[in-house]
């Protein structure tokens, strides 16, 4: 276990919140919005993401960090770039680049099904439909709302001050005596000495899975099932509603014109 | 690996998409993107739940990924339903359009200047001129300017 | 002595009772038993009146039909029960050849009762004496001369105003009230118990406001309403106390004497066995203060000096409304009580001579502000308290003579005083609602049969003879002389030394009880008034006051019946004589006002019958009868006072235009002094109104400033917080949404500092 150097981590962690919220301050949409103070704050915004990268743990393996480091470094980034672009089809492009570093994420944690999953699903279906629903609400691509954020400076406050109490909580907790790897795995096989192999960390880890899902949890991905197909169904009656009349107007209108 | 600190690690990502998603979700006002936002947060939540699943070597955490990105479908689906049912009755996708919350005896919040769109028009490319200039439709350019 | 007649009636044959009063008997006697008659004289009239309430709307202009004939039935009822009283009492003097006391009592139930503890039980202790108020029902001479004298005159009164309210939108509420208050005033005057008595008391005193304020569209009649009503609370309030004194005394408020559960007679105040025993009624501090509470309620209610002011602006009312209730019935209701309560009277020699001073002084008062008034009913009005200030001072001499005298004026006042209030009524009726005299005369030619009857009205109220007025104000006249000059006769001198020994034991009895001296010190005071001094100049002040009485009547009537013959324009071209249903009542009680008198005073009727109240048949006011004689002297003296005032009243009048010069230009300031009614309504504003006023300005503004403020203070915290926390109703989401995460925020950091360590 290992401590940043230059810096006890308390100092680095203020340091980090408070540039990112002058960062998220600086770049979130707002009507008097200068070139110089978007320079000043993707400089905070990289300045604090370094911080941070800093503030992170040594892996063991160099090849673990420059991989983890380079997909979360994609995650957050575009996740930032999603919140702070201006044009809504930019944020949803730029959260599907987001899932594709969390999907990386999750890779390196060796979620290898829920990293693909991730991807199939929201980047294949929802954002999807999220564009379709652009495309059919918002043709024009910009509108004034877009320009403009509500309470920026607020929000960045109290979104950076989650991020320092949840960063502390965080690396307290790594830094307790008992929450080392090798207590925490010692107690777990001591106490379970059947588990001693690893279950994640499988060659057949869809299967194992698979057998967890359709096993053990069986009624809950049945209720998930049921869920998807009422949100189907409810979905579908909800728009047959709001088409109906929607076209009364559009025959109405019609109507007039002639 | 080091599994406390792939821990830690991954819980500050998870922490770092939460935050950017709960800063999102306050701040803009165009619906989609705070759905969007939403989505950011449920990805913090998934990084963190796949962390403490390895740190534990439980499929807890792996599972209810899966039943989030479940939710997280059933509640875009709905949700952009009623985006669209929202825009069908203002014509408008700005959540400021729902003052009708607040008090009655208040007066609306307006906003004093929205930015005008032209300031921001966007730009086609241009390609070098060669031969005579063709002709172009003027209702083609009226079509453009709304794609 | 076994004297009561308090079983059901044996048979009775009216002696010498008018015919048509026979006429009811076999319908009457064969069924019904005394009790029920009892019950039917104040019963019939609520039930007419509550029919008419209801019925009102449907019946339209034949709204009076419930009233009269409840109030027929009532008469008929209350003659009947007259004509029984008057046999009992024939038969009852015939035996023993003296008054003895007769009454009947009729328990209806009991509306409160406290039972007393039955081991130690004792009669003559206040607190273990079980308290109960009983609706009861008496029938004695007092009450059957009294519930006649009502029932009669409201009958006629009521005929009267059919013609009189025929087109007024109020029709039906009219008749509603007066059977209403012919409901209440029969009820006070049969109750056997003084807290009925109050209770009914009270129920005349709403009828009075209620037809005062009958217009109450008219601003002066809703505020002489009111007036009325709050002048009438003072006398309420005297009455209240001396009930509650007399509870104290004597542990019950009963008249009559019961029967408690274990056989035992429990005594009531005016009960025989009180009444017989010498020593009975307390006198002392004690009596003299119930006494002048019970005066003060009988000011009140008979318009008495310093409580009159009420009764000249209750003429605001309809006319036959002012002449049933407040010249005829109600007003006499004083009358009643003190005569009802004489032997607490006699037993306090210093009340007494307050009562007479007050009313002497009310007579003279009033009679002098009646001679410069225009408006004829207020003329009258005054001419009424004056009459009562008669009576109270008849009543103040404390003779068996003084009080049954009072009770004769009474009767004839009433005849007279609602005959002449009907005919002035009668006149206001075809002069289209105007009443001032200066602005019509000489009616005589346009309404004869009107001018005839008050011209005998009028010469009832002059004293002059043989009408009703003159012989019962020589008995008065005769009363107060005979306290005036003692020795003039040698019977009272005598009688009023056995008076003195019968209240000096007394005396001395309360004295040694009640050992502390300057109690007594207030009744010795009032008793320095009685002397024979006193009297003389009470009995002069009576006699002025007839004369003026004869004056400003007669000023009356030439001013309206006599000179050349004017209308104003008001009346239009229908000036007319009243219809039947008005001249007959006026008839009628021009032919009782003319033969009442004689035929009472030559009978001795009324006195000997009266002698047999409980009350005045009590040794203390029976012991100061004296034989009837007819004195020569003070009817000469009576008659020459009247035919003086009506003849200055020609020399001013006679003949004239009624807006010509007027007597007081004449009398100069003193004038001025009676126009303004003495100045008592101005002296009421400056002691009682403006002091009263500054009071309720203070509380006012303490309440509107302090108060209000205070509350209204209360009331603008929640509303500026309010204010404030509103804005933060934006509706806007994402306002909201900040808000929800600053505070988790706030919440999770607490919690992270709890566990930093």
């Amino acid at each position: 276990m290992r401590i940043p150097p230059f810096s006890s981590p308390g100092l680095l962690l203020a340091g980090a919140v408070t540039l990112t919220a002058l960062a998220l301050w600086l770049l979130l949409p707002r009507s008097s919005s200068t070139r110089a103070a978007r320079g000043v704050g993707y400089v905070f915004g990289t300045v604090a993401l370094v911080a941070f990268i800093m503030s992170g743990r040594r892996m063991g393996c160099i090849g673990d960090e420059v991989v983890f480091s380079i997909v979360s470094i994609v995650a957050v980034v575009s996740g930032a770039a999603t919140i702070l672009t201006r044009s809504p089809v930019y944020s949803a492009i730029w959260f599907a680049l987001s899932l594709a570093g969390v999907s990386g994420v999750l890779l390196v944690l060796g979620a290898q099904f829920l990293g693909v999953a991730t991807i199939v699903v929201y980047a294949g279906a929802i954002l999807v439909m999220f564009l379709f629903v652009l495309m059919l609400a918002q043709p024009s691509g910009l509108a004034p709302y877009d320009r403009v954020s509500n309470e920026p400076f607020l929000s960045a406050v109290s979104g950076a001050v989650l991020l320092g109490l949840l960063s502390l909580v965080i690396g307290r907790m790594s830094l307790n005596e008992n929450f080392s790897e090798s207590s925490a795995f010692a107690g777990f096989v001591a106490n379970n000495p059947a588990l001693l192999e690893r279950q994640l960390l499988q060659d057949d880890h869809v299967a194992r899975l698979g057998s967890q899902m359709f096993g053990r949890h069986l009624v809950s991905v049945e209720v998930a099932g049921v869920l998807l197909l009422v949100s189907l169904i409810g979905s579908i009656a909800i728009v047959s509603r709001n088409t109906e009349s929607q076209s009364k107007t559009l025959l109405r209108g019609g109507l007039r014109d002639e | 690996m080091n599994e406390a600190s792939l821990l830690n690690n991954a819980l500050l990502v998870g922490a770092m998409l939460f935050s950017l998603g709960l800063v999102g979700m306050l701040t803009r006002r165009n619906l989609i993107v705070m759905f969007l936002s939403a989505e950011l947060m449920l990805q913090g939540i998934s990084v963190s739940l796949a962390a403490w699943s390895r740190f534990h070597d439980d499929w807890g955490g792996h599972i209810l990924v899966i039943f989030v990105l479940t939710v997280a479908a059933c509640e875009a689906a709905i949700a952009l339903v009623y985006v669209l049912g929202v825009f069908g009755r203002t014509g408008i996708l700005d959540v400021a359009a729902w003052q009708s919350l607040g008090n009655d005896s208040m007066e609306k919040q307006v906003d004093r200047e929205l930015p005008s769109v032209d300031t921001l028009s966007p730009q086609w490319p241009r390609l070098t001129p060669a031969g005579v200039q063709p002709e172009i439709d003027q209702n083609e350019l009226l079509e453009r300017e709304h794609i | 002595m076994n004297c009561s007649n308090e079983s059901t009636s044996e048979s009775f044959v009216p002696f010498y009772f008018p015919f048509f009063v026979m006429s009811f008997m076999p319908f009457f006697s064969t069924e019904m038993s005394i009790e029920t008659l009892q019950l039917l004289v104040p019963l019939v009239p609520f039930i007419g009146a509550v029919a008419t309430i209801i019925l009102g709307r449907v019946l339209g202009s034949k709204a009076h039909i419930p009233a009269i004939a409840s109030i027929a039935i009532a008469a008929a009822a209350a003659l009947v029960l007259l004509a029984v009283e008057v046999e009992r009492v024939r038969e009852g003097t015939t035996v023993e050849s003296a008054a003895r006391p007769d009454e009947s009592i009729v328990t209806l139930w009991q509306w409160a009762g406290v039972e007393s503890d039955p081991v130690d039980h004792n009669a003559n202790q206040v607190a273990t004496r079980p308290f109960s108020i009983d609706v009861t029902l008496r029938l004695d001479p007092l009450t059957a001369t009294m519930l006649s004298l009502v029932t009669c005159v409201g009958l006629l009164v009521a005929i009267y105003s059919i013609g009189y309210m025929h087109d007024d939108p109020g029709y039906p509420r009219f008749f509603a009230l007066v059977a209403m208050f012919v409901f209440s005033m029969t009820m006070l005057v049969a109750a056997s118990n003084f807290l009925i008595v109050y209770v009914f008391w009270e129920a005349v005193g709403a009828c009075s406001y209620l037809l005062i304020g009958f217009w109450f569209q008219k601003p002066d009649a809703a505020r002489a309403a009111k007036k009325a009503f709050l002048v009438n609370r003072i006398g309420d309030f005297g009455f209240a106390v001396a009930l509650f004194l007399l509870f104290v005394t004597y542990g019950t408020l009963d008249f009559h004497d019961s029967l408690s559960p274990n056989g035992t007679i429990l005594p009531g105040i005016l009960g025989k066995t009180r009444l017989m025993d010498e020593s009975g009624i307390i006198g002392g501090a004690i009596g003299t203060a119930v006494c002048l509470l019970l005066l003060l309620a009988a000011c009140g209610k008979s318009a008495q000096l310093p409580l009159h002011v009420w009764l000249p602006d209750a003429m605001e009312g309809p006319t036959p409304a002012s002449a049933l209730i407040h010249a005829a019935t109600m007003v006499t209701a004083g009358v009643y009580l003190i005569t009802r309560t004489a032997p607490l009277f006699v037993a306090c020699p210093g009340a007494l001579v307050v009562v007479s001073i007050v009313g002497a002084s009310t007579a003279m008062v009033a009679a002098l502000i009646a001679t410069v008034q225009n408006d004829l009913k207020r003329v009258l009005a005054y001419s009424t308290i004056s009459q009562l200030g008669y009576m109270f001072a008849s009543l103040g001499t404390g003779l068996a003579l003084g009080f049954t005298a009072a009770i004769f004026h009474l009767m004839t006042h009433a005849f007279f005083k609602a005959l002449l209030f009907l005919g002035a009524g009668s006149v206001m009726h075809s002069m289209g609602g105007v009443i001032d005299m200066r602005r019509f005369g000489g009616l005589r030619k346009v309404m004869p049969i009107t001018a005839i009857t008050f011209l005998c009205g009028s010469l009832a109220l002059a004293g002059v003879a043989p009408f009703a007025g003159f012989f019962s104000k020589d008995e008065i006249l005769t009363a107060l002389r005979t306290k005036g000059w003692p020795d003039a006769a040698h019977h009272s001198s005598h009688e009023s030394h056995a008076m003195s020994g019968l209240i000096a034991p007394r005396m001395h009895l309360t004295s040694s009880v009640e050992s502390v001296t300057n109690v007594d010190a207030f009744p010795a005071s009032l008793e320095a008034l009685n002397t024979p001094f006193v009297w003389q100049i009470l009995w002069w002040m009576s006699l002025i006051t007839a004369g003026l009485t004869a004056f400003y009547t007669f000023r009356a009537f030439f001013m309206t019946f006599t000179g050349p013959t004017r209308v104003p324009h008001e009346a239009g071209h229908h000036a007319h004589e009243s219809p039947p249903t008005m001249t007959g009542p006026l008839v009628l009680l021009a032919i009782a006002s003319g033969v009442s008198g004689i035929w009472i005073f030559g009978t001795q009727s009324l006195s000997l019958f009266l002698a047999s109240t409980p009350s005045l048949a009590a040794p203390s006011v029976a012991g100061t009868a004296v034989p009837h004689v007819f004195h020569l002297d003070l009817a000469v003296q009576g008659t020459l006072a009247s035919l003086l005032g009506i003849s200055i009243a020609a020399i001013a009048h006679l003949g004239r235009r009624s807006d010509g010069p007027h007597i007081e230009r004449f009398l100069g300031p003193v004038g001025t002094l009676f126009e303004n009614k003495f100045y008592i309504d101005l002296i009421y504003v400056f002691v009682v109104v403006r002091p009263l006023e500054f009071i309720a300005r203070l509380l006012a503004f303490f309440d509107s400033s302090v108060l209000d403020g205070l509350v209204d203070a209360v009331g603008r915290v929640p509303f500026s917080l309010g204010r404030v926390l509103r804005s933060l109703q934006s509706g806007l989401l994402q306002r909201y949404a900040v808000a929800g995460v600053v505070g988790v925020l706030a919440l999770v950091l607490a919690l992270v500092w709890q566990l930093r360590g």
